[in-house]
């Protein structure tokens, strides 16, 4: 939590943007226009970092990372575009998604975690920082579909550091680390 | 000061926005007027009560200065040892906090403060600068970096410190700037763009000032950069030289099968200058090198001799054949032109991460016939410590290994492979302390046995992390610390405190025959600098990872350390400056 304040408090040292830009309608149908996103497959975008979004948008647009809804989206998206939407969606507050985790699959999912050194690049309280998403509150079924994709090299923007720790995950390990994560 | 000279740093001044203005010409859109109006920015509170001046006589003579802690290291030979007892082996016990100070951010704290005349300068995560009196812990100003639109660092927003010279205090930042500020008033002076974050450039390191330069290395080993030291101008920011650790050419440098042990790296050197034959060696630009702690500087030979971070990326070696000149090796430049001196690289093509990280000191040591030399020593992740000559860099000896070493150097797989030292240490950042009298140096160690796994990672652009692979802990094996005490004239160790946890942060000698080192879960301790035991801790609520100083004002010395956690090892977080002295 300590971690979460001290990078909101960054995060607020940009200019707060009073209205959602234009482009921002084209993402509500999915992440909702606070980026509090009600579907479990789509990402919670309220509170990642600015960076970490405007990073995912290029690479969909440039083709490292793909996906059939969001890869037309961002087509046409320019770069200040792009870190329009970023800005907007970082400087919003993420609600809780009411995810219930399983206590025993979480205890295991923290025990994994620190295993795989989560924290050195996600921040204490899973907060995020620069390129490092979020992943504290993420739905449960978003994270589970990242993990596998990663493990199974179908989503590869990362430069080699998930894929080579999704590699290690088994199918519980992830379940595991989505009942932790999800629930923080 | 007189008509000609505020002339004089009005032309500087606005010679330095418009340094500033152009340097932030490839920030984006709107942000790039938030960046420009640094130059504006003042800090809040009130100004300093008393004069500040740090003149370089002041500076170089900070090693006997009983009185400050003028650099974060305590002198340009980055001793940190501090010639007063008043605080000893007989009263160490009855120390007791002073005060303890609260900064606003709760992160991260792996700053040294400086202390001059009793006014200190703390640093804090995301680069805030507090200045307090010394005292009694009472704030004078307090000066938030506006961080530009990108901050690309790896390990944690921390800073470690601020560089003094003159009426100045500076300052790098996250989003790779250097600032200067009035040490009174907090009012910044100057500020210039070191490099471009969105290139994977940021600072967390602790500038040096001397002979009118501001000198600052990079992060960004994790990140595909060209790793740097680059000196400016302590009057207007203008950039006076830059070294590249990474060369341009000759970066392969001499295929080198063994360590600085005479260990064989398993290098498949044929493979390596096969790829070099058909790809070029165009990679230097992302090939690494960041210089991330503090040089030391040799006053007399006007030398600046530092260690050189991991190449990028950090496990996956394929990209970069070579022995990847001058990554993880200590550095020597010319002071005042940054002209190459020499060089010593301890592992050649590392794809373990164990880069050469805690700062180097400069001191005297017994050469290889007992005589005494001038020498430059490290701590390395690999848990020696190696004695150099600081006129040529040859190796005269590396200690006994510190802490366990298991199936070195074995080369990563995808699946994981297990070798000791884990990826952080040895001797991570945390600066090595000596006594010269007792002839030690005292180095903070991590065992974190670790598996290193590897993944073909083509370069991502220069602003994600850029590992190659990752490493993980080991489930059910225990980490722990040691705190070590060395002879740097045989390479002994004299002895050795254990802990529970890795430690990272740093020491501190005293001529009252004490050493000063924390601990992540929030002691900070006192050890007889002879033997080691164990005089006095204190439990200060947060991970004790910042290295201690000391100082004395109106009679009356003063311990003070950071303790405000550690985001890399995940290390309880805090926002303290806790500060101790005898009742």
């Amino acid at each position: 939590m300590a971690a979460l304040t001290a990078a909101l408090t960054a995060a607020s040292t940009l200019a707060q943007p009073a209205t959602p830009p234009a482009k921002a309608q084209a993402c509500a149908a999915c992440h909702g226009i606070d980026g509090n996103s009600t579907t479990p497959l789509y990402p919670v975008l309220a509170g990642q970092t600015t960076r970490y979004l405007y990073l995912q948008l290029r690479d969909f647009q440039e083709g490292r990372r793909s996906n059939e809804l969001m890869s037309p989206m961002v087509a046409g998206l320019t770069r200040d575009e792009m870190r329009e939407l970023a800005d907007w969606f970082a400087q919003q507050k993420p609600r809780s998604t009411g995810f219930k985790p399983d206590p025993e699959k979480a205890r295991l999912g923290k025990l994994k975690a620190d295993e795989t050194l989560c924290t050195m690049c996600h921040l204490g309280g899973f907060a995020g920082q620069n390129e490092i998403p979020r992943v504290a509150g993420q739905h449960r079924d978003y994270i589970v579909k990242q993990l596998t994709d990663f493990k199974q090299g179908k989503r590869t923007n990362d430069a080699g550091n998930m894929t080579s720790v999704a590699r290690t995950l088994n199918e519980k390990d992830i379940e595991n680390l989505a009942n932790y994560l999800g629930g923080l | 000061m007189d008509r000609i000279e505020r002339r004089a740093r009005a032309w500087r001044q606005s010679h330095a926005w418009g340094a500033a203005v152009a340097s932030a010409a490839f920030a984006w859109g709107a942000h790039a007027q938030e960046v420009a109006g640094q130059a504006a920015a003042a800090a809040s509170g009130m100004a300093v009560p008393t004069s500040v001046s740090v003149p370089q006589a002041r500076l170089d003579a900070a090693a006997r200065d009983d009185k400050n802690f003028l650099l974060t290291n305590g002198n340009y030979a980055q001793t940190r040892y501090y010639p007063a007892k008043q605080i000893n082996t007989t009263n160490v016990a009855r120390l007791k906090p002073a005060f303890i100070f609260q900064t606003e951010v709760v992160e991260s704290m792996e700053t040294a403060p400086v202390v001059v005349d009793g006014v200190m300068y703390i640093t804090t995560s995301y680069n805030h600068i507090y200045a307090l009196d010394a005292a009694t812990g009472k704030e004078f100003w307090h000066y938030k970096h506006k961080q530009g639109p990108v901050t690309t660092f790896c390990c944690g927003p921390n800073n470690r410190g601020v560089a003094v010279l003159n009426d100045r205090v500076f300052m790098a930042t996250l989003d790779a700037k250097m600032v200067a500020l009035d040490a009174k008033t907090g009012k910044v002076l100057w500020s210039t763009q070191i490099a471009d974050p969105e290139k994977g450039y940021s600072e967390t390191m602790a500038p040096v000032a001397v002979d009118g330069k501001v000198l600052i290395g990079t992060n960004g080993g994790e990140y595909g950069v060209r790793g740097f030291v680059k000196a400016y101008d302590a009057n207007d920011g203008k950039l006076l030289w830059t070294f590249y650790s990474i060369p341009e050419k000759g970066h392969e440098g001499v295929w080198a099968v063994n360590d600085a042990t005479g260990r064989n790296m398993l290098r498949d050197i044929a493979a390596e200058k096969k790829t070099l034959a058909d790809k070029g060696g165009d990679f230097y630009q992302t090939l690494g090198g960041g210089v991330w702690m503090a040089p030391a500087v040799d006053r007399e030979s006007k030398t600046v001799i530092f260690v050189v971070g991991n190449p990028s990326p950090d496990l996956y070696g394929a990209e970069r054949p070579g022995d990847n000149l001058y990554t993880n090796s200590m550095v020597a430049v010319d002071l005042e032109t940054g002209a190459y001196k020499w060089h010593y690289q301890y592992i050649a093509h590392d794809v373990w991460d164990l880069d050469a990280a805690s700062p180097v000191i400069l001191t005297e040591a017994a050469g290889k016939d007992g005589k005494m030399r001038k020498v430059a020593i490290h701590g390395g992740k690999t848990g020696h410590v190696y004695v150099h000559d600081r006129a040529t860099g040859e190796l005269i000896r590396f200690s006994e290994a510190m802490i366990p070493q298991e199936n070195m150097w074995v080369l990563p797989t995808k699946e994981g492979q297990r070798m000791l030292p884990g990826a952080n240490g040895g001797v991570e950042w945390s600066p090595m302390a000596i006594n010269p009298q007792l002839r030690l140096a005292y180095a903070a160690n991590l065992h974190q046995p670790m598996t290193y796994h590897v993944e073909e990672a083509k370069y991502p652009g220069g602003s994600k992390l850029w590992l190659g692979g990752a490493f993980k802990v080991i489930p059910g094996e225990k980490q722990s610390g040691r705190l070590v005490a060395v002879n740097i004239d045989t390479g002994k160790i004299a002895w050795k405190f254990d802990t529970d946890q890795p430690l990272i942060g740093g020491v501190l000698a005293t001529a009252g025959g004490l050493v000063f080192n924390g601990e992540g879960n929030g002691l900070f301790r006192a050890f007889d600098a002879k033997t080691g035991k164990k005089l006095w801790e204190y439990q200060c609520g947060a991970g004790v990872n910042a290295p201690a100083v000391s100082y004395s004002v109106g009679g009356k010395q003063y311990v003070a350390v950071a303790a405000g956690g550690n985001t890399q090892i995940d290390f309880k977080r805090g926002n303290s400056v806790v500060v101790f002295a005898l009742p």
